[in-house]
């Protein structure tokens, strides 16, 4: 189940949830920072308060996210609806290549 | 006498013997040049361009990467987005062009700033990805100095690796078939080198601090990662020795592989359970091989850790009731929710206790919260229905606490009915001794039970009064106490006496020397780490009963550890000379 994506005045944003059992260790971080680097859109992720760049594998590390943890994601561009899809969905499939 | 002799962990056992050769050694300091003014661009150019090669040689190195190392492929592809990460290369660029520093120096100012950010993070995983960043910028720095313009040198015959640390990428740009064993002067009991290497199953020695000092290229050495060696330029008579103890050593594991599954009994038909301690799914798999007669402790705390919100009821049925059908019809026992101490919950961490290993954990957590315990009660039993459960109680110290925890478990027994949910109506359920109270008055809680496991590590530190990982004291952890040797037999006989079966758990069990005394006491199982089983069945199935009761008569009339660990290493030393030397004892320590 995926949440809807909704549009603020800093950009689109959705919430994810950390549902892979290791949570946000090396390998899901390196897979998300790599998809994230696909698109133009410069993209966020944030954590009690703090936000962080989704295209940066130490970044991400950075916020030590454990499994069951909600963070927005948040897109600013040209294809950031798009970028908030295919990411959203990554954590909902547990980082699992395709 | 060889040259020198280098001690180090091993960290996957055998034995090589072979050419030494260096992969790469430490780096040498990095330069720390102010550049000129005007040079900013094209000093950033050359970073840039050095994290673009570093990156294809991994891209090159995990594209190597055979089917069956596909965790190593995971971490070389983290090292690739590490390389790229702009948080690294974007941070030293813009250090370049404020500090008017060479790219080396702005790449070790970054990774510190990098490092000290991550030193604040609570989770240690994550905390130590530092050193994956400094591999990846020691790389970086390698190129840009004109090093390793090159893939990292190859060998062209069977060699000894030598290294300051291997890298997944560094071991996997490597032909695998020639390498013998690893040697590396970095890394501990955990590091990739040894995952690496059990996975190949070569012998590996980390951590030798002086290894690049004393090794040179081409140096003939020995590699004993039996006990941790590394002997450099040894005699005739050292290679004439270990070239037995290889030989020796792998036909040995050849055979107590192929017998692993013939049954746990002793000469003279004494026949004992050899279960397993785990705590993931994944580990069930090495039991079975290894011959194991089920998992007699299974953690069940992991499941807890490093998560802010406790799982599910179905997340811990689905796990609980995959094991008990995997191990169907071998037997499985859960033992509750052991928090505390060394592991603690979110919620137990802000309980800032003085002497947590004496603190509210174990059965005393789960009977204050006890939302956590009902659900973990629930899900066991629930996967009951799937194979043959036990449920175990850790540290109970009285029969109150006991009957608490049985009220409780009868309630939810309740529940279950009333929603129509299947369970065992018959699980047994058992308690840990490892307290000794819970000793003293082991018959009256024999009365309550189905079965004891007795926990002797904990049994051990709480009896003596010691903590074992204090450096200070550790040397009085002494699992041949006649204090503990007692406990252990009144535990016994209590149980029998109520006609309840006993279970050892804990590394005694898988002490060569202690095991004999167990066994004269007429222990029903033991439950020992996975990898143990093999070897420990192997020595079992030589044992004879009548002389294990006869050396336990001996120990119990003994009064000070130092004569009984003397009797036990002599008698059991000259029943089994040879395959000894494949084993490390508990007892060791007091050479």
């Amino acid at each position: 189940m995926q949440e809807p994506i909704e549009e603020t005045q800093e950009g689109l944003t959705v919430t994810v949830c950390v549902v892979n059992d290791q949570g946000l260790h090396a390998r899901p971080a390196a897979r998300l920072a790599q998809e994230a680097q696909k698109f133009g859109s410069e993209l966020f992720l944030a954590m009690d308060g703090m936000e962080v760049d989704a295209k940066s594998i130490l970044d991400i590390l950075s916020l030590a996210a454990a499994k069951g943890t909600r963070l927005t994601l948040r897109g600013v561009g040209a294809d950031a609806r798009h970028a908030l899809e295919h990411l959203s969905a990554l954590f909902s499939n547990r980082f699992r290549e395709e | 006498m060889a040259r020198e002799i280098l001690q180090g962990i091993a960290v996957s056992a055998g034995v090589s013997i072979g050419k030494a050769f260096f992969t790469n050694r430490r780096r040498r300091s990095v330069s720390f040049e102010i550049i000129p003014p005007g040079a900013a661009d094209s000093e950033v150019a050359r970073l840039e361009q050095a994290a673009d090669d570093v990156r294809e040689d991994l891209a090159r190195a995990r594209d190597n990467v055979p089917a069956e190392l596909r965790d190593h492929a995971a971490i070389i592809n983290s090292h690739m987005m590490i390389c790229q990460d702009p948080k690294l290369i974007r941070a030293a660029s813009q250090r370049i062009r404020d500090h008017h520093i060479c790219a080396e120096w702005a790449l070790d100012q970054a990774v510190d700033a990098i490092a000290a950010a991550f030193s604040a993070i609570e989770d240690p995983y994550i905390r130590e990805r530092v050193q994956d960043v400094r591999a990846v910028a020691e790389r970086i720095q390698a190129r840009l100095v004109g090093r390793h313009a090159e893939p990292l040198r190859t060998p062209d015959e069977r060699i000894v690796l030598m290294a300051h640390d291997l890298t997944p990428a560094d071991a996997m740009g490597l032909p695998t078939v020639k390498i013998m064993s690893f040697a590396t002067a970095e890394g501990g009991k955990t590091s990739h080198t040894g995952i690496l290497a059990r996975s190949l199953q070569i012998p590996a020695v980390v951590g030798v601090s002086s290894l690049e000092e004393s090794v040179a290229d081409g140096d003939l050495v020995i590699v004993d990662a039996l006990r941790g060696l590394i002997l450099v330029d040894p005699d005739e008579a050292e290679l004439a020795d270990y070239t037995d103890l290889k030989y020796q050593f792998e036909n040995y594991q050849k055979s107590i592989r192929r017998q692993s599954t013939l049954p746990a009994e002793t000469l003279d038909g004494y026949r004992i359970d050899v279960q397993a301690n785990i705590e993931l799914v994944e580990e069930v798999p090495q039991v079975l091989d290894g011959g194991g007669d089920g998992v007699g402790l299974y953690r069940t705390e992991y499941a807890f850790l490093n998560r802010r919100t406790p799982p599910t009821e179905e997340e811990l049925y689905e796990e609980y009731a995959q094991l008990a059908s995997l191990l169907s019809p071998r037997r499985v026992v859960f033992r509750t929710l052991d928090v505390g101490a060394d592991k603690m919950l979110a919620e137990q961490s802000q309980l800032q206790e003085p002497n947590p290993a004496l603190g509210l954990r174990a059965i005393r957590f789960c009977l204050r919260h006890q939302e956590v315990f009902r659900r973990q009660l629930r899900a066991i039993l629930r996967a009951s229905a799937h194979g043959s459960a036990s449920l175990l109680f850790p540290m109970i110290s009285g029969l109150h606490e006991l009957r608490q925890a049985k009220h409780i478990l009868n309630e939810v027994r309740a529940e279950l009915d009333a929603a129509g949910q299947p369970y065992d109506p018959d699980m047994p359920v058992g308690i840990m001794v490892e307290l000794p109270s819970a000793v003293l008055i082991s018959e009256a809680l024999a009365q309550e039970v189905d079965f004891f496991s007795i926990g002797t590590n904990d049994l051990i530190q709480y009896s003596l009064g010691i903590d074992r990982g204090n450096k200070h004291v550790s040397y009085l952890y002494q699992p041949l106490h006649p204090a503990i040797v007692r406990s252990i037999k009144y535990v016994v006989d209590s149980a029998h006496r109520m006609g309840i079966s006993v279970c050892v758990c804990g590394e005694v069990a898988s002490d060569p020397y202690c095991l004999p005394i167990l066994l004269g006491m007429q222990i029903d199982a033991i439950s020992i780490a996975p990898q143990a089983i093999p070897g420990i069945k192997h020595i079992l199935r030589r044992t004879n009963m009548e002389e294990c009761k006869e050396l336990l008569r001996d120990v119990l009339s003994a009064s000070t550890v130092s004569t009984i660990n003397r009797m036990v290493k002599e008698t059991i030393y000259n029943r089994f000379p040879e395959e000894l030397t494949f084993f490390s004892s508990m007892l060791d320590q007091d050479d």
